[in-house]
């Protein structure tokens, strides 16, 4: 696993740092953003970006990290792999704009100044992490917003399952703390403009929650078969065991109000996976600190729970880093995965005061130990787009 | 070039009938009789509007218009490039630029200001899913993916791998491209081998897939056959001028619309086509080579026999 984060840039600091409870927000420094209404962020922080857009940064890096970590005792199958990318907006640059406009729209005159200069595709990416680890298998690339890290992972999960693929590196990457990004949400009224106090403004499935804060970073997750990565001696993190995803068919920026989208993602993950509800042990919520999404997403999850909903412990990797939008699954992913190695389950940061609404156990304030073997891992997009993924936890055998 | 495919065979494909097909060319299509939530068409930009006409007008041509598609249908959109039309750009930089090119404190005093939130809504990759999920009641998985016709088969073998496996009835396979507008015509402007605007077309195009024996229990309208479709690719360095995959394209047994549709020439191609074998074939400049054989049929009702798998 690979991970770029508010809070650590290795999958070990990333993992402590969650079981510890740190926040990752802070006022935005990209930018001056003194006169916007939401003037916070989770940013990345400490690493040198090999590129101008940050998001194909943290995917290179955090597609290296992976592939470096599933190789360390031996090498995959050369030319056998396949890409499968959750990828974010495109950035869009002001400034080149206004240097474009002024100079009578002239390009550049280098391919790579080219490719670059005033918008950068997103899936430039994808040749640039397929060449650089020899991936031959056609790449998939998923755009369904939020949920499109979690999309990639599942979609990487069936082409390897069905043996098409022997191994993938599957994620997904976002920075949308630019201008514009931040602009076209504090239009949208999304963001928390709890900006005096950043480190609380996160705070999913809390009474006094106000909007979400936008957070940046990438995660990247070698899978392959059991038996291929046990007969190369790799250090096995967790099984993928089922995957679903569905249409909300309903509002543009509201859930199903009975949460049905969210509950058929996931009864699709259990399914997929042949496993009962009664054996889940712990949920990731997508959680985003909306009004919205937290109150439909926890009936969606008692209706999947049923009468044990209150006993399984749900937890919100947002609470600490934000919202990572397209690269959000992929890197709760690595939450959820890093916390069932160690036995524990991450807390909810700033739930101090939980909504009448929300009144399940979504473990508030402190970690705890809890053994796990399946855990659930939401994302739930803007545009009605949800799905789910079935961890479980390898037992070593 | 690698060519080694990834291909479906026949076997795996004979149960899957095109039932439906469904193309538009130009943003100014009607939408009125597909849309069951007229409230959404305040949020709708181009691409969204002709993603929802051609998935209308395949879904009418399949008889599938007037029942929600619920969860046994799902959606495999390949959706172009990010549009963003020239008057909205000049709009914001008038009101966030200075003497000395973009100023951030006239971007968040006045040019944030400009922006109508309804922009937002409209540039997004993962729209036009959520409109045509809307408006035709579709619950079921779905792959959303850009910005090339590359990408199409890769939504069209997930297609194919769904209805293969009984997890779906109804496939809505589809791609939309909103090409004419200042960012796209950018895009294609500076890549390795430009594309000119004049060459640029929007469109949608949507094919119905379904199963053969759903097919055949509501007394379907059969169109046609999926036979055989294969995908590999290459990869390279995007950044190296002789690196840059050449982009190409090729149908036999059909027409395709001139011009380039970005992803939706395989749909657009196939709802114009007559009877017969057609063969498409392409090298995408994004490194994907993919063909596909159909075989295109005189409209009958799909019953459970030889001919229909």
């Amino acid at each position: 696993m690979g991970v770029v984060s508010p809070i650590g840039n290795t999958t070990e600091t990333f993992i402590d740092n969650l079981l510890a409870g740190c926040s990752g927000v802070g006022p935005i420094t990209l930018f001056d953003a003194s006169n916007m209404p939401a003037r916070i962020a989770a940013e990345v922080k400490n690493i040198p970006l090999s590129f101008r857009d940050r998001k194909i940064a943290f995917a290179l890096e955090a597609a290296g990290q992976a592939y470096a970590a599933s190789t360390f005792c031996s090498t995959l199958p050369q030319g056998d792999g396949g890409l499968s990318i959750g990828l974010g907006l495109e950035l869009f640059s002001p400034e080149d704009m206004a240097v474009y406009r002024q100079s009578g729209s002239k390009l550049p005159s280098s391919l790579q100044e080219r490719l670059t200069f005033l918008q950068t595709p997103s899936d430039l990416c994808v040749p640039l992490i397929a060449k650089r680890f020899n991936l031959t298998k056609p790449p998939l690339i998923h755009v369904s917003a939020c949920a499109a890290g979690t999309d990639a992972i599942g979609a990487a999960f069936h082409m390897v399952r069905d043996g098409l693929w022997q191994w993938a590196l599957a994620g997904a990457t976002d920075s949308m703390i630019n201008p514009l990004g931040v602009g076209g949400f504090c239009k949208l009224s999304a963001l928390s403009t709890s900006n005096d106090r950043p480190e609380r403004a996160s705070r999913p499935f809390d009474q006094n929650r106000n909007g979400f804060v936008l957070g940046e970073g990438a995660g990247m997750l070698v899978l392959e078969p059991l038996a291929q990565s046990q007969a190369r001696g790799a250090k096995i993190h967790a099984e993928i065991a089922g995957y679903g995803n569905s249409f909300d068919a309903h509002g543009i920026s509201e859930p199903h109000p009975e949460g049905r989208g969210a509950y058929q993602a996931m009864r699709r993950a259990l399914d997929d996976a042949g496993v009962s509800a009664d054996e889940i042990d712990c949920v990731n919520a997508h959680g985003t600190s909306t009004p919205k999404n937290d109150p439909v997403e926890t009936i969606a999850i008692k209706r999947l729970l049923g009468k044990r909903a209150k006993e399984v412990p749900v937890c919100a990797t947002k609470a600490m880093i934000g919202h990572l939008i397209s690269a959000a699954g992929a890197v709760e992913a690595i939450a959820a995965i890093g916390c069932m190695e160690k036995g524990w389950v991450h807390p909810t940061i700033n739930l101090e005061n939980p909504d009448p609404a929300c009144d399940l156990d979504y473990v508030p304030q402190k970690s705890r130990p809890h053994k796990q073997r399946y855990v659930l891992s939401n994302s739930f997009g803007f545009g009605g787009q949800n799905a789910s993924v079935l961890l479980k936890a390898f037992n070593g055998s | 070039m690698d060519q080694t495919f990834q291909n479906a065979s026949c076997d795996s494909l004979k149960n899957i009938i095109v039932t439906g097909l469904g193309h538009v060319t130009s943003k100014e299509c009607d939408l009125a009789p597909y849309l069951k939530t007229p409230k959404t068409r305040k949020f709708m930009g181009p691409q969204d509007i002709m993603a929802v006409a051609a998935a209308g007008q395949a879904l009418k041509s399949a008889g599938l218009l007037d029942q929600p598609l619920g969860e046994r249908a799902g959606l495999f959109l390949a959706v172009g490039y990010i549009p963003f039309e020239k008057d909205d750009l000049n709009l914001l930089f008038e009101a966030s630029t200075d003497e000395r090119g973009f100023s951030i404190k006239r971007f968040t005093g006045e040019g944030f200001n400009a922006i109508s939130p309804l922009l937002t809504f409209r540039c997004l990759s993962n729209m036009p899913a959520f409109h045509i999920s809307v408006n035709f009641d579709l619950q079921g998985p779905y792959f959303v993916t850009y910005p090339g016709p590359g990408q199409l088969y890769s939504a069209l073998r997930k297609a194919c791998a769904l209805l293969a496996a009984d997890i779906i009835n109804v496939a809505l396979v589809g791609a939309v491209a909103h090409q004419r507008n200042f960012l796209v015509e950018h895009h294609f402007d500076r890549i390795a081998h430009p594309v000119s605007r004049e060459r640029l077309m929007d469109g949608a195009g949507c094919l119905i897939l379904e199963n053969a024996v759903h097919a055949a229990g509501r007394k379907a309208p059969g169109r046609g056959k999926l036979l055989e479709y294969g995908i590999s690719y290459h990869p390279f360095d995007p950044f190296e001028d002789g690196e840059s995959p050449i982009a190409s394209e090729c149908f036999t047994g059909a027409n395709p619309p001139k011009g380039e549709s970005g992803p939706c020439s395989l749909p657009i191609t196939l709802s114009l086509a007559g009877q017969g074998h057609v063969r498409h074939e392409l090298e995408s400049r994004d490194g994907i080579h993919a063909f596909s054989v159909w075989e295109m049929m005189k409209l009958k009702t799909v019953s459970l026999s030889q001919e229909w798998g």
